[in-house]
């Protein structure tokens, strides 16, 4: 009987070891243009035709494989064009001051070997805005009345007034699209096009495959005008869950994660060896938005939050510095505003509101807050201080922070109930006012322009305005700042925008987390893009030293 | 016997269209909205309103369910809103990954449940037995997403034995011969197949203990002991067979508990399979592939019962109900 099992036993682990030797494919690339980068990426593309999603998944896909006319430098100064480096347009320069020429780069071609044409960028523009394709990207669009073909190589865009940030709307969302594919598919139809799950780019990668759930792989194009990339294959892993994304990369089942998150993961992906840690600028920033209409009906003020002494009282009792040191460490900033550190407005020494308890809890018993009946919260005319505080279940930290803030302002009399929402159920209850307070994180785009205004002036009203706030004064400054010809003129716009916000205690700036990336000790000439980690992989190396068989593979 | 057969596969049916319809109101009726921005992007209303209408969302929702049923009884799903494809084309690559990994958990369930079962049915009531009960009970109240994690990070981050989810690795996947490609998804399959097996296994080796113990008292078992036959013969051949009865009965509910199971299990390991497109379908409000997923899973489950019933009364007649 033991005889039988040893039997099965030795049996069992030859044919383990046979089929590992099986599983060990063969590869023969060497030098400098072998290499694979994994990336775990946390989602997966919706799609990949550009004017169609907005998802940041997908967009690191498509911004391999698509090109714009020109792109942000990692100053992101999104003011002016200095700061752009040449894509698809090999120059441009200003017609007149509301028209902007493209010059289109003659070698840039379709990977199916057509040229790249002044018609092509007509074509793309054209799609953007055209309400069939519904692009989220249209309302960037809005200040171009007009974008032709002057020849085969000559693009003008024509805008209906001038301003800073021209140059950023005309290049900042806009990939060029090959007309000569798409002309042919009906634009109702773009959403669910072939085109989206297989598509053809003019880019330094091409589309190679797509396994849904699992992921896609691009390979590099050796006859990219502007340099053959590196790496030569790039694939993009997808899991729905950022721990798995981080276990991937430390384990080595990936190469690269772009956001590391809280201080133990990152101290976990310090610990490995083979990970190289690559701190940048962060792009998101978390407030707690105070409605100022009242829930049940939106035309009427807020019972709390109306009164501007309550915000303050409210924002003077968050000592912001400690909640930030105990659940971040250093890993991120206590934002003077409703900004990210990315923004080139960034300004520290923005008047803010200072913790003070004693100065929060006189503040309300100045405005007759009291606490008559002994339960330690705080009432006036038979109205508790109390609301309800919005925060979405899938975000470990906004959690965290709500029963943290929950804590402060028990501290003042203020009683905070939490609701935990999917975010789907948050988003559709803040944009129709459905809150008292909500805890929302801000995703920006490098320029302050258009996130700003749509989050705290009347035109976000219904959209991302969830508190409806509204100041004049704020409206006022934001209109210089956008208007501004030079950039310290509208740096003293944008900071008088924000000491008005301050002042007014519109929200309650928590934190804006510093992100940290890791990626693999072999890639070089890592350079990270603060609004696009993904931006300039095409120029990432992998050193032919420094090769692993992954590397060395043919597919 | 076709009589019986063909009542229960109306029953069948009937279960299928109240979960479809079961499944469309609550979905259509929960709050939220299909067709958001990412989380932190602002929304676009007038956007919101004209994809609304394009795929008639702005109907009234009786309207809706017609129009839904007419197309579903034409095969058709509709299109799938978060995923740019139709819903029968994003639940035709998911099915069989969900079907591979609940197969490989159900094997792992039955073949460890039953031969654990039997080893404490041997020794009831002693040391092993006692340890072995305890160790199932633990495993069985554990809760799939947290056993995922820790099997994910002990084996897969910490050893590094198995991969750190996915379905194949998509480096060398394409560059393997076929031993190869096949021992490649037995690796990524084995800690997603481990944890949704294991759990099984706990529930199916204490059935299995107490169905084995109870034939175990029989008189038939007290004769065979009397021939003088081996212990082992006795409770392998004549006891098990017997206690094998239920057994069907288990295997028809573990279907529905494998593919619940799977949703979570899915999600950590990465797993692309039905379970984890219909969690996915749910956050984003894509109601056709949320109502594709429950038609699909309603239907496996009635079928995996169905199933169940045919063996049972195959194995058993008595359970058969005449027809009148």
């Amino acid at each position: 009987m033991l005889g039988d099992m040893r039997r099965i036993v030795w049996t069992a682990a030859a044919a383990l070891l046979a089929l590992a030797s099986a599983c060990r494919p063969r590869g023969g690339c060497s030098g400098d243009y072998c290499g694979t980068l994994v990336v775990a990426l946390t989602g997966e593309p919706d799609v990949l035709l550009p004017p169609i999603t907005e998802q940041s998944e997908s967009q690191a896909v498509l911004d391999q494989i698509f090109l714009k006319l020109a792109d942000l430098d990692t100053t992101l100064n999104t003011f002016g064009d200095s700061a752009f480096t040449p894509l698809i347009a090999r120059s441009w320069e200003w017609a007149d001051p509301k028209t902007l020429v493209f010059h289109i780069d003659p070698r840039a071609r379709w990977q199916d070997g057509t040229p790249v044409t002044a018609t092509d960028v007509a074509f793309s523009y054209d799609a953007y805005v055209d309400p069939k394709v519904n692009s989220p990207y249209a309302g960037s669009l809005h200040q171009i009345s007009a974008v032709t073909a002057r020849d085969s190589l000559t693009a003008v865009f024509r805008f209906r007034q001038h301003y800073p940030e021209m140059f950023y709307d005309a290049v900042g969302a806009l990939r060029v699209l090959p007309a000569h594919i798409l002309r042919g598919v009906p634009r109702e139809q773009w959403a669910t096009a072939a085109f989206g799950h297989q598509p053809v780019g003019d880019g330094p990668y091409r589309f190679v495959e797509w396994k849904p759930g699992d992921h896609i792989e691009l390979a590099a194009d050796s006859t990219f005008f502007l340099g053959r990339p590196h790496i030569r294959r790039l694939i993009f892993r997808f899991t729905s869950n950022q721990q798995v994304a981080v276990s991937q990369t430390i384990a080595g089942d990936a190469d690269m994660i772009s956001f590391l998150g809280p201080p133990d993961v990152v101290a976990r992906a310090r610990a490995a060896p083979q990970l190289a840690l690559y701190p940048y600028r962060g792009s998101v920033h978390t407030d707690l938005v105070f409605n100022f209409v009242d829930p049940a009906d939106t035309t009427r003020p807020h019972p709390l939050f109306a009164e501007r002494d309550v915000r303050r009282a409210l924002a003077m009792s968050v000592d912001r510095a400690r909640l930030l040191q105990s659940v971040f460490g250093n890993l991120a900033r206590v934002p003077p505003g409703p900004m990210t550190p990315m923004w080139w407005i960034w300004d520290t020494t923005l008047a803010q509101t200072k913790y003070d308890t004693t100065g929060a809890r006189w503040l309300l018993e100045r405005q007759g807050w009291r606490d008559s009946d002994g339960d330690g919260i705080r009432d006036k005319n038979g109205v508790k201080l109390s609301f309800h505080l919005l925060v979405p279940t899938t975000s470990g930290l906004r959690r965290q922070y709500a029963r943290l803030l929950q804590d402060q302002f028990r501290k003042v009399g203020a009683e905070v109930q939490i609701d935990e929402v999917e975010p789907n159920v948050l988003d559709t209850r803040a944009r129709t006012g459905q809150f008292d307070a909500v805890l929302a994180s801000w995703n920006t785009d490098p320029s302050p322009s258009s996130g700003i205004a749509q989050t705290w002036t009347r035109e976000g009203f219904g959209r991302s305005n969830w508190g409806r706030y509204y100041n004049a004064d704020f409206e006022r400054f934001l209109a210089q700042a956008e208007s501004s010809k030079t950039r310290p003129q509208a740096a003293r716009a944008w900071r008088g925008a924000m000491q008005v916000l301050n002042s007014d205690a519109a929200g309650i700036w928590l934190y804006a987390p510093d992100n940290i990336a890791a990626v693999h000790r072999r890639v070089a000439g890592v350079v990270i893009r603060p609004d696009a980690w993904w931006a300039l992989i095409r120029l990432w190396r992998i050193p032919g030293d420094r090769l692993i068989a992954r590397d060395r593979l043919e597919r | 016997m076709g009589a019986w057969l063909a009542r229960r596969s109306l029953a069948a049916l009937a279960i299928v269209l109240a979960v479809v319809t079961f499944t469309f109101l609550l979905i259509h009726l929960a709050p939220g909205s299909p067709f958001l921005p990412p989380p932190g992007r602002p929304v676009d209303p007038d956007a919101l309103l004209r994809t609304r209408h394009t795929f008639g969302l702005d109907r009234p929702l009786p309207v809706q369910y017609v129009r839904y049923l007419a197309a579903l009884l034409t095969g058709d799903f509709g299109p799938s809103y978060s995923r740019h494809e139709t819903a029968a084309a994003a639940l035709a690559g998911a099915i069989p990954n969900t079907l591979l990994l609940a197969g490989a958990a159900l094997v792992i369930d039955f073949s460890l449940g039953l031969a654990l079962g039997c080893w404490q049915a041997a020794r009831a009531r002693r040391a092993g037995d006692v340890i072995a009960g305890s160790v199932t009970l633990f495993i069985a109240s554990l809760p799939t997403f947290w056993l995922a994690l820790v099997l994910l990070l002990v084996f897969g981050e910490r050893l590094r034995w198995f991969p750190v989810g996915g379905l194949s690795d998509p480096v060398t996947y394409a560059a393997l011969p076929w031993i190869g490609k096949l021992g490649d998804r037995a690796w990524h399959l084995a800690l997603p197949a481990l944890t949704l097996g294991l759990v099984g296994a706990a529930g199916t080796a204490r059935y299995q203990r107490a169905a084995l113990l109870e034939v175990l008292g029989r008189d038939f078992v007290r004769t065979a002991r009397a021939k003088g036959l081996r212990e082992r013969r006795v409770l392998l051949v004549h006891a098990l067979r017997n206690a094998l009865l239920p057994f069907i009965t288990l295997a028809g509910l573990a279907f529905p508990f494998l593919l619940t199971g799977a949703v979570l299990v899915e999600t950590v390991f990465a797993w692309p399979g039905m379970g984890k497109l219909a969690a996915d379908a749910i956050f984003s409000r894509d109601y056709p592939l949320v109502t594709a997923s429950a038609v699909i899973g309603s239907a496996m489950v009635v079928t995996g019962s169905l199933l169940a019933d045919v063996l049972y009364a195959v194995a058993d007649p008595r359970t058969r109900v005449p027809a009148p």
